[in-house]
């Protein structure tokens, strides 16, 4: 099946970051159009487009857009989260590093359509290479008058502004992006209030992922009924999958959403390596839960379907698991992730966090007890949803599914254990 | 906001109960109102809030998950249900606890903090089952110091940041930051500061559990071992109410007291530290009289009746000076008065009967909450009439107490009464004086030290005995009375230490005197 490209239309081309050649492409196009037309009428495109978050929690960008109170007297800040740390996940790197100026013209759009005049890109500390591709992007459109004051000649003024984080999972958190950015730990606050109200430096603040940013252009040039007219129902659009694991083509894809998950894995991603089954494929990011390869018949790629399965599209990091894996490891390893991410604020993740990694490693490293699948379950119940931001469930969400998914595999190691006590 | 909005209440039900509160309560202090405690650690009433703690969950009705209670505004309608009431609620509280104490060294047994510990408490009413927890423990630091007066230990620490955000937001020296992160969490000072704030000691107070105590008060006594009062600090006219705990006649630990007004829990360091800074080295036990060379012990009656038979020789219309000591009560002070009355006919207002406010200076973050004087009773010398509210009457006190101090040192007085210690500072006191008061016809002293070296370091706190006759009275710890903080609040202060067997309050001596 031939899928529509929206982001990766130009990305193939090796000097697509040029800002000359971005614009011979079509490029700075979409904001030229828009600068004199009503901001409002822009944010009711972006609704009709349906257009949904694509960081992870698929909230519709244009009712996000209309959270925002625009008559406090406070400036609005529109802030890009670059922030892109969950494992599996790579799919905004290859924005930023090759079509830089597509996410910088998706600033403007949204910029505009916000009120906004100050703009910010928080992008993790590991991207060294896709921050200095941005960073000349943004000194390209300074010098051409796209960005400062009355960009494109007209009379509004807009400001980009790049900060790299320190890598910390958790600055990707939109509460603790704002945090870090206003120079303090990274640390998500208590909601409420929401950042749409109450933000970066207590002022109305949308965060963005860059994928959601950079679709803003394609929607304006073509149309929010184009736009829609892609994927499904409710999940409208494309989005991009970050392919990693046991597959013969890893890499970053662009699908229309809706696209069934095995065709995907078998024609897209060329199949499992020769010789292997496919195990199980985790969809959306390492904090979604997994689905064996017995449960992925008719499952399709888009928000809904996805959830009927059991499991969510998130960020669309999707690590595909062969016959070849041991799943305690793949648990072991991600639980050392998460208790070394936790950012140690509140009590039932910075805890039981490292609680549940340490039970996990015992197990794999074949220690474990026949309580200890018991214990997880209870502790793990007891950190979700108990949290001041959504990472206790996330940290939680491996072990539980993979448990709930592969007992068998937990059981074996636990058994083995327990005949080595015998012993 | 305005009185009319703050009176506008709502009615809220906590577990079945329902309570009308003032609208935009925070639910804890809710369901306070309705004798409901809802358990937590981070939230405290007069700092921001934090919500890390997860103690304070509560189930809300049509919340799909648990909220935190610090950080729920009461609004009309509202229907919760603590952990009484909901098995949700009280398994959490019951997780939140265990992961608690998951890190923690469980060293109960030689912490200063058990008997007044948060874990302890909460583990005993919500949890009392063994751990589940098999695996080794983090280890990090122990006995830390922060600053002069306070000693960290980052494995007890459950960092809910209530001592962070003191410095903070209170002292706003912010000396105090959060290091590390996740279970490697610990609380530290930043980098080339010290915790050496006016009011540093509060952090130990503010920690709910052991990981901040106080240097001093380090391994000193089990607290089920002492008497703790509530009382007023001394230390100032600010009044800053206080529980002191007290063993062997020793003040071994003193805690600010959470109040609705006025010091709101906070205690400077001078006054926390300083209770015993009253107490004389050499504790004047039995009356005095000065026989031309030394000092005579003599019997009580004796001497009531050798100061009434001195009083009687005093020629009518002799000029007498009276000295009290800004540290007497209410009470004691009207007692003092009445006897200038009825012993040389001196009306309240006389400017011969003085009360120095002892003015002192406050620095800017001092002044949080220390007064710029040393005397806790002042405002009591308006309401004895003793000086007429103005806009210096402060000043009016100290100039009319120094200038009676010359006037004494020259001779013009020929009775001469100091009452109570520090009646006279110690550093004002000269052989001058000592031979002008020694040498007037009538000299009574009621104070609480033996000493009569002048001039050294330790004597520059109190007044040493000078007077011809000199009677054992109290020590600001050892009295009861009501005491008018600079706002004109009444308020009482109890007694803490056990005076020596012949040792009688001002107003009781002064009372046998005028018999």
């Amino acid at each position: 099946m031939a899928h529509h490209k929206i982001l990766t239309e130009n990305v193939h081309y090796a000097d697509q970051h040029e800002i000359g050649r971005y614009e011979e492409r079509g490029g700075y196009q979409a904001i030229r159009r828009i600068l004199n037309s009503d901001p409002l009428s822009i944010m009711e495109e972006v609704k009709t487009s349906g257009l949904r978050g694509r960081g992870g929690a698929g909230f519709p960008t244009g009712m996000k857009w209309s959270f925002v109170p625009r008559n406090t007297g406070k400036p609005i800040y529109l802030l890009c989260n670059a922030d892109e740390s969950e494992p599996g996940t790579f799919k905004d790197r290859l924005l930023l590093e090759r079509d830089s100026h597509l996410l910088l013209e998706g600033m403007m759009i949204a910029a505009y359509a916000l009120g906004s005049h100050w703009t910010a890109i928080y992008i993790r500390g590991e991207y060294a290479h896709p921050a200095a591709c941005l960073a000349k992007a943004i000194n390209e459109a300074y010098q051409r008058g796209y960005l400062g004051q009355g960009i494109f000649g007209s009379d509004y003024g807009l400001d980009i502004v790049l900060h790299r984080g320190a890598g910390a999972y958790i600055c990707g958190e939109e509460t603790g992006l704002i945090e870090s950015l206003e120079g303090y730990r990274g640390q998500p606050r208590l909601k409420p209030p929401f950042p749409a109200v109450v933000g970066l430096y207590d002022c109305p603040t949308v965060v963005n992922n860059v994928e959601t940013l950079a679709a803003l252009p394609w929607i304006i040039k073509n149309g929010a009924a184009a736009y829609a007219q892609i994927g499904t129902e409710k999940s409208k659009g494309t989005k991009l999958m970050s392919v990693s694991g046991h597959v013969k083509n890893p890499g970053v894809y662009e699908i229309d959403l809706g696209y069934p998950l095995l065709d995907f894995i078998n024609n897209e991603c060329g199949g499992v390596r020769e010789g292997h089954s496919l195990k199980a494929v985790i969809a959306g990011g390492s904090s979604v839960p997994v689905l064996r390869a017995d449960e992925l018949a008719g499952v399709l790629l888009d928000y809904e379907s996805l959830k009927t399965a059991g499991t969510m599209l998130g960020s669309g990091g999707m690590i595909v698991l062969d016959d070849s894996t041991d799943m305690v490891e793949v648990v072991a390893n991600l639980q050392h992730f998460y208790s070394h991410e936790s950012c140690g604020q509140c009590t039932p993740c910075r805890e039981g966090g490292h609680w549940v990694e340490k039970v996990v490693k015992r197990i794999y490293e074949g220690q474990g007890f026949p309580t200890d699948l018991m214990l997880l379950d209870s502790v793990c119940s007891q950190i979700a949803g108990h949290t001041i931001c959504p990472f206790g469930d996330a940290l939680v969400t491996p072990v539980l599914s993979f448990i709930k998914k592969f007992r068998n595999e937990f059981d074996e190691k636990i058994m083995a254990a327990l005949d080595r006590h015998l012993v | 906001m305005s009185e009319e909005t703050k009176q506008v209440m709502v009615t809220v039900t906590i577990d079945g109960q329902e309570k009308l509160v003032p609208q935009g309560s925070n639910l804890i202090e809710a369901a306070r109102q309705a004798n409901i405690t809802i358990p937590h650690y981070c939230y405290h009433k007069h700092l921001s809030i934090a919500g890390n703690c997860r103690m304070c969950q509560v189930k809300i009705e049509g919340q799909p998950k648990l909220t935190i209670a610090c950080n729920t505004t009461v609004t009309e309608g509202m229907k919760v249900s603590t952990h009484h009431t909901s098995a949700e609620v009280a398994e959490a509280q019951r997780a939140t606890l265990e992961f608690l104490l998951i890190n923690h060294p469980l060293d109960c047994t030689v912490c200063d903090q058990a008997g007044q510990c948060k874990l302890q408490d909460y583990f005993y009413q919500y949890d009392i089952q063994p751990s589940r927890f098999t695996e080794h423990k983090e280890h990090k630091m122990k006995a830390t110091p922060l600053g002069p007066e306070v000693i960290y230990d980052a494995e007890r620490c459950i960092v809910c940041t209530r001592c962070v955000r003191f410095c903070k937001e209170v002292t706003k020296s912010a000396e105090l930051g959060v290091f590390q992160r996740g279970d490697r969490s610990y609380i530290g000072v930043v980098q080339g500061a010290e915790l050496n704030n006016p009011l540093s000691g509060t952090v130990a107070d503010l920690c709910p559990v052991g990981a901040l105590t106080h240097r001093r008060w380090r391994f000193n006594t089990r607290i089920w071992n002492t008497t703790i009062t509530s009382t007023v600090c001394a230390g100032c006219s600010n009044g800053c109410n206080c529980e002191v705990a007290v063993r062997d006649n020793q003040v071994v630990q003193v805690k600010g007291k959470l109040t609705s007004q006025g010091n709101k829990g906070w205690m400077c360091d001078e006054g926390r530290y300083g209770f015993m800074r009253f107490e004389p080295e050499r504790r004047l036990a039995k009356p005095m009289r000065w026989n031309g060379s030394t000092y005579e012990l003599v019997k009580s009656e004796q001497i009531v009746t050798a100061i009434k038979t001195a009083l009687f020789a005093l020629k009518a219309n002799s000029k007498a000076a009276l000295f009290l000591s800004p540290y007497l009560t209410k009470e004691e002070l009207a007692a003092a008065l009445d006897y200038a009355q009825k012993a040389f006919q001196l009306a309240a207002t006389s400017e011969q009967i003085s009360l120095s406010p002892r003015p002192r200076a406050v620095s800017e973050l001092e002044a949080i909450l220390i007064a710029s004087d040393y005397a806790p009773n002042i405002q009591a010398a308006c309401a004895l009439n003793m000086v007429e509210q103005s806009s210096d009457w402060r000043t009016g006190l100290n100039e009319r107490y120094l200038r009676l101090l010359k006037e004494v040192k020259d001779g013009k007085y020929a009775a001469v009464c100091i009452i109570g210690d520090y009646a006279i500072n110690a550093d004002q006191i000269d052989a001058a004086l000592v031979v002008a008061v020694r040498g007037a016809e009538f000299s009574l002293q009621l104070g609480v030290r033996e000493d009569e070296v002048l001039g050294s370091e330790e004597l520059a706190k109190g007044t040493p005995a000078i007077a011809k006759f000199v009677l054992p009275a109290l020590t600001v710890n050892e009295r009861s009375g009501i005491f008018i903080n600079r706002l004109g609040r009444e308020q009482k202060i109890k007694q803490l230490l056990t005076a020596p067997d012949e040792a009688k309050s001002e107003a009781d001596w002064l009372k046998s005197l005028a018999e």
